[in-house]
């Protein structure tokens, strides 16, 4: 069960700034819905926990990320694998800057691929979840690039 | 052992046979008496679960199991890599693997579908073991999924790399002259592609194993729901490296199979493994619902392609020429049996003696399949039903009409199918009569010009089918001409216990067929006495000694190989009686008579008052017996027979011979309405007419037809095993599956006929599997009433959705799928 989603918005803030907010993880990572606490391995590898809860499967995910590009201050791309009950979860997200007059086009790219039991118990709710999900972690992002 | 149905047989209605009589395991069951695997607390018995995988297919490239390990409650951790170097790779049935496909009760090196058992936690509690599961940590890297059954053949992914392809198993089956029959035909239709779902059974109860490694004795006691124990052991005992009397199989109640517990031999190995790591605790393993829906097996998917039907002028099939391709999943255990199986009704219920199929087997990153009711019968007979249904209406032959002209007629029964299979009995017009009268056929053809009228899809379809029963192990031969399989036996025990009390031993495993209420019929037709007197045990013990490398329940047998076996041990048992009666009586045996008299069953001597009852008998042979002459040493009460279905071995090179015994047969007649606006379909009006030949018990034959009836009715418009591109299986819950429940069920119109068979002692044919005679059904009322929206009923499954999604493509102008060459 895969999903992508896409989008862009505009910052009022250089696309240096922005890229170094993107490429630090401990400043992305507390961005990410229900997002519990982050350890970080080295410089670009990290695992974080997140609160999840489906319908009645609910629990922590533990996922491993890493970040995979770091173009500054063009690209940003970070990809991830956890585990929850009932399932696996594969995720990427990736940034692209541009310079406009107003600051800064971000186009945003997120994959997720589910596996496991969870796929098949949550299989309805879970498109729709990610869908909200990612809605936040776009909300979040703009609000604290405004503030940053 | 003979060959032959015992001499004084009791065919038709009798006193007890053909009787209606309740199901007397009925009050035990429903009243919570049953005695289920899960049931039983062994005393030090510790459970087991698994860790399986999330993935279809992927490499494994790191397992920890420290945490799950010192997790509390645990006992033992066992990885795949420690399984495989304790055991050896399931025997494989195919030919020529030869390691290529190893197949290990649990996944190493790479996982192959989801679900595929990794690790193995066993721990105090089952609660325990959960725990401890979750803290198994194990890393993947994914392979490109094999999802796709067609795209397999092709695919560079490959399961089983050394095997080279995805392909287990291929051959040719031709039969009569095709090339002839399509260069006469008056029409041609060509079928690009039809294609049989994969569904499942939802037995009320799951998979269950308790197994206990007696290391001081060096046996292993499996208390299962394995539903084929006598195969089972074949399997565990190259396996495990023991002697088959070392193992001993138990299975008792078991709250239905369908056939798919007869693969569950690898958890039982894994729980055997287990039991003697730790000394030789019981090991108990419960399946739940989800992992029974995920990991256990499903029925086989297959897909017809490039299909081409000769007909005559007058609508009459010739030839069918056609490239199957079945999709058995990760694994083939059960298979390839079933690329064999399917020939068993090869022209099912027509009359065509012209057939060629190019036959592939292929393997898939899906749960592996089983023997699911129906097994590889139904798809082949939904092919059929499809090319005679879709032919039908392309050239404007009523369907009733047009299996009536291609129908085997009544008159033509023993028939020899074109790959010498030999049909027994049977009357399809008959039954097509009785399911039309039931249904009121001419006012729902009435009704339906007044739909159409109004705008209204409403269609009637017929579907005919066949229940092929008690099958000749010999058809493995062609598959695999090396296989030691033929022919087909069942060993039943009857005796006279110390006390004279009558007991039935049948080693059949019964899943809620009645098997203890029919041998108790049977028995006692044969001794004159009623029923309730006749203590029946069932379930299989191998320490009985009551079975033969046959003995299971499947392939709808019990009434005709376990009711023979049953049969032929009342008879002897009664002339040991009779000998016995004659001797303490003083009279000449063709003087008695059998039945039951105030001090219980008893012998007399007719038009006297002389008699002896069973506990006077029994006394004489187990207690008394210093009385007994000499020629009466041999006498034991104690009579085993051992019935020996009348087969040969098949000619593997021409893929010729009778594979199956008995053919019961199934018509029913379906009136579906779709929704203009939802696109759902709703039955209106159901008619089921059986025909399996003598009933033993009808009220029994009534119950199986409910429920073959309902699961197939389930399979066509409700369930379905269905897998995402990633091979994520999307139905693994009830709530996602949506098995059929009485509340989805229409009312039935049920009638039989009975056409005894004259090749089973008692005119029965073996039933209970139903052919899936509503999937058929269900598709040619669907076509019925979409044919004139330009739908051609291509799959087997039919939710509203999928009904929408053809109406579409229809109304889109795509191309229906269907072509027919007129020729002249």
């Amino acid at each position: 069960m895969g999903f992508t989603f896409q989008g862009d918005f505009v910052v009022k803030r250089k696309p240096e700034e922005v890229f170094d907010f993107l490429s630090d993880p401990s400043r992305f990572c507390p961005l990410l819905p229900d997002f519990e606490k982050m350890t970080a391995t080295d410089a670009s590898h990290f695992t974080v926990s997140l609160k999840v809860g489906i319908a009645h499967i609910r629990g922590t995910a533990t996922v491993k990320m890493a970040l995979e590009e770091a173009e500054r201050p063009r690209s940003a791309r970070y990809s991830g694998k956890g585990s929850v009950a009932g399932g696996t979860v594969e995720i990427g997200s990736g940034f692209e800057l541009d310079a406009v007059p107003e600051g800064t086009r971000v186009r945003w790219r997120g994959t997720g691929q589910v596996f496991g039991q969870l796929a098949s118990l949550a299989g309805g709710l879970l498109e729709p979840l990610a869908r909200k999900n990612v809605q936040r972690l776009i909300d979040s992002l703009q609000t604290a690039l405004a503030q940053a | 052992m003979s060959t032959q149905p015992p001499s004084s047989g009791t065919t038709g209605k009798g006193r007890w046979v053909g009787q209606p009589l309740r199901r007397r395991e009925e009050s035990r069951l429903v009243r919570g008496h049953g005695l289920f695997v899960d049931d039983y607390k062994l005393a030090g018995m510790v459970h087991l679960q698994f860790v399986r995988s999330p993935y279809a297919h992927a490499r494994i490239t790191h397992v920890d199991t420290s945490a799950a390990a010192a997790s509390p409650g645990v006992l033992c951790v066992l990885t795949g890599e420690q399984v495989a170097a304790r055991v050896n790779p399931f025997i494989e049935i195919g030919p020529g693997c030869d390691g290529k496909i190893v197949d290990l009760p649990m996944a190493v090196g790479k996982v192959r579908y989801q679900g595929e058992p990794v690790v193995a936690i066993v721990a105090e509690t089952a609660a325990d073991a959960a725990d401890a599961a979750d803290l198994v940590e194990v890393d993947y890297e994914p392979l490109e999924p094999v999802i796709d059954g067609e795209a397999a053949a092709t695919s560079k992914s490959l399961l089983h790399e050394p095997l080279g392809s995805n392909v287990n198993w291929h051959s040719q089956f031709e039969y009569g002259e095709v090339d002839a029959a399509f260069r006469d035909a008056a029409y041609v239709v060509h079928i690009p592609r039809l294609h049989f779902h994969r569904f499942s059974s939802t037995p009320l109860e799951t998979n269950v194993v308790i197994a206990t490694w007696n290391l001081k004795e060096d046996t292993i006691h499996f208390l299962s729901t394995n539903s084929f124990p006598a195969f089972a052991v074949q399997f565990l005992s190259p396996a495990l490296g023991v002697r088959i009397d070392q193992l001993h199989m138990e299975s008792w109640d078991i709250g239905g199979g369908f056939g798919i517990k007869i693969t569950s031999y690898p958890q039982m190995a894994v729980c055997a493994l287990a039991s003697k790591q730790l000394g030789g605790r019981p090991v108990k393993w419960v399946e739940t619902r989800t992992e029974h829906m995920l990991a256990s097996a499903h029925g086989n998917e297959r897909t017809f392609l490039d299909t081409r039907v000769a007909l005559d002028k007058n609508g009459v099939i010739t030839a069918i020429d056609s490239r199957h391709i079945d999709d058995c999943g990760a694994y083939p255990r059960y298979e390839p049996l079933g690329c064999i199986i399917w020939a068993q009704v090869l022209p099912a219920c027509y009359r065509f003696r012209n057939f060629r199929v190019d036959f592939s087997q292929v393997v898939t990153n899906k749960c592996p399949v089983g023997p699911n009711r129906g097994y590889s019968r139904m798809q082949h007979l939904w092919f059929i039903e499809r090319c005679l249904d879709i032919c039908g209406h392309e050239l404007g032959i009523p369907t009733d009409e047009m299996r009536l002209r291609n129908y085997i007629r009544p008159d033509e029964f023993p028939y020899t199918t074109p790959n010498g299979c030999v049909y027994d009995s049977g009357n399809y017009p008959k039954m097509l009569e009785l399911a039309k009268r039931l249904v009121n056929w001419d006012e729902w053809k009435k009704n339906q010009q007044i739909a159409r009228a109004e705008g209204r899809w409403l269609g009637i379809g017929i579907g005919t089918t066949l229940d092929s029963g008690t099958n000749n192990f010999g058809q493995a031969r062609i598959v695999n001409a090396h296989a030691p399989y033929s022919g087909q036996s069942k060993a039943a025990i009857v005796k006279l216990d110390i006390y004279g009390e009558v007991v039935v031993f049948m080693g059949s495993v019964p899943q809620g067929q009645g098997h203890e209420t029919v041998a108790a019929q049977v028995v006692a037709e044969v001794l004159n006495i009623p029923p309730e007197m006749i203590a029946v045990k069932p379930g299989f013990d191998s320490l009985q000694n009551v079975y033969t490398g046959h003995t299971g329940t499947y392939a709808s047998q019990f009434a005709v190989t376990g009711l023979s076996a049953i049969h032929g041990a009342a008879e002897k048992l009664r002339a040991e009686l009779e000998r016995l009666a004659a001797f303490a009586l003083k009279a000449e045996r063709a003087q008695l008579e059998f039945g039951a008299g105030k001090m219980g069953p008893e012998v007399r001597v007719r038009g006297t008052e002389k008699s002896i009852n069973y506990w006077a008998l029994a006394n004489l042979v187990n207690v008394n017996n210093a009385e007994l002459p000499q020629s009466m040493e041999d006498i034991t009460l104690n009579c085993r027979y051992l019935y020996k279905a009348p087969f040969t071995v098949p000619d593997v090179e021409k893929k010729y011979g009778n594979l199956t015994l008995t053919y019961a047969s199934q018509l029913h007649i379906a009136v579906i309405e779709v929704d203009r606006e939802t696109f759902q379909p709703k039955i209106l009006a159901y008619a089921a007419v059986d025909d399996c030949g003598t009933q033993i018990n009808p009220r029994i034959v009534a119950g199986q037809m409910h429920g073959a009836t309902a699961h197939g009715i389930g399979a066509a418009i409700m369930e379905t095993c269905e897998y995402s591109p990633e091979g994520n299986m999307l139905t693994a819950t009830f709530s996602d599956y949506t098995p059929i429940t009485a509340v989805n069920m229409p009312e039935l119109l049920c009638g039989d006929i009975e056409s005894p068979s004259p090749f089973s002692y008692n005119g029965a044919k073996g039933m209970g599997e139903g052919g899936a005679a509503p999937v058929h059904t269900v598709c040619a009322a669907l076509q019925d009433a979409l044919f004139s929206t330009g739908v051609l009923i291509r799959d087997s499954f039919h939710t509203g959705d999928r009904i929408f999604e053809a109406v579409r493509r229809a109304e889109s102008g795509a191309d229906r799928g269907v072509r027919v060459e007129r020729r002249g």
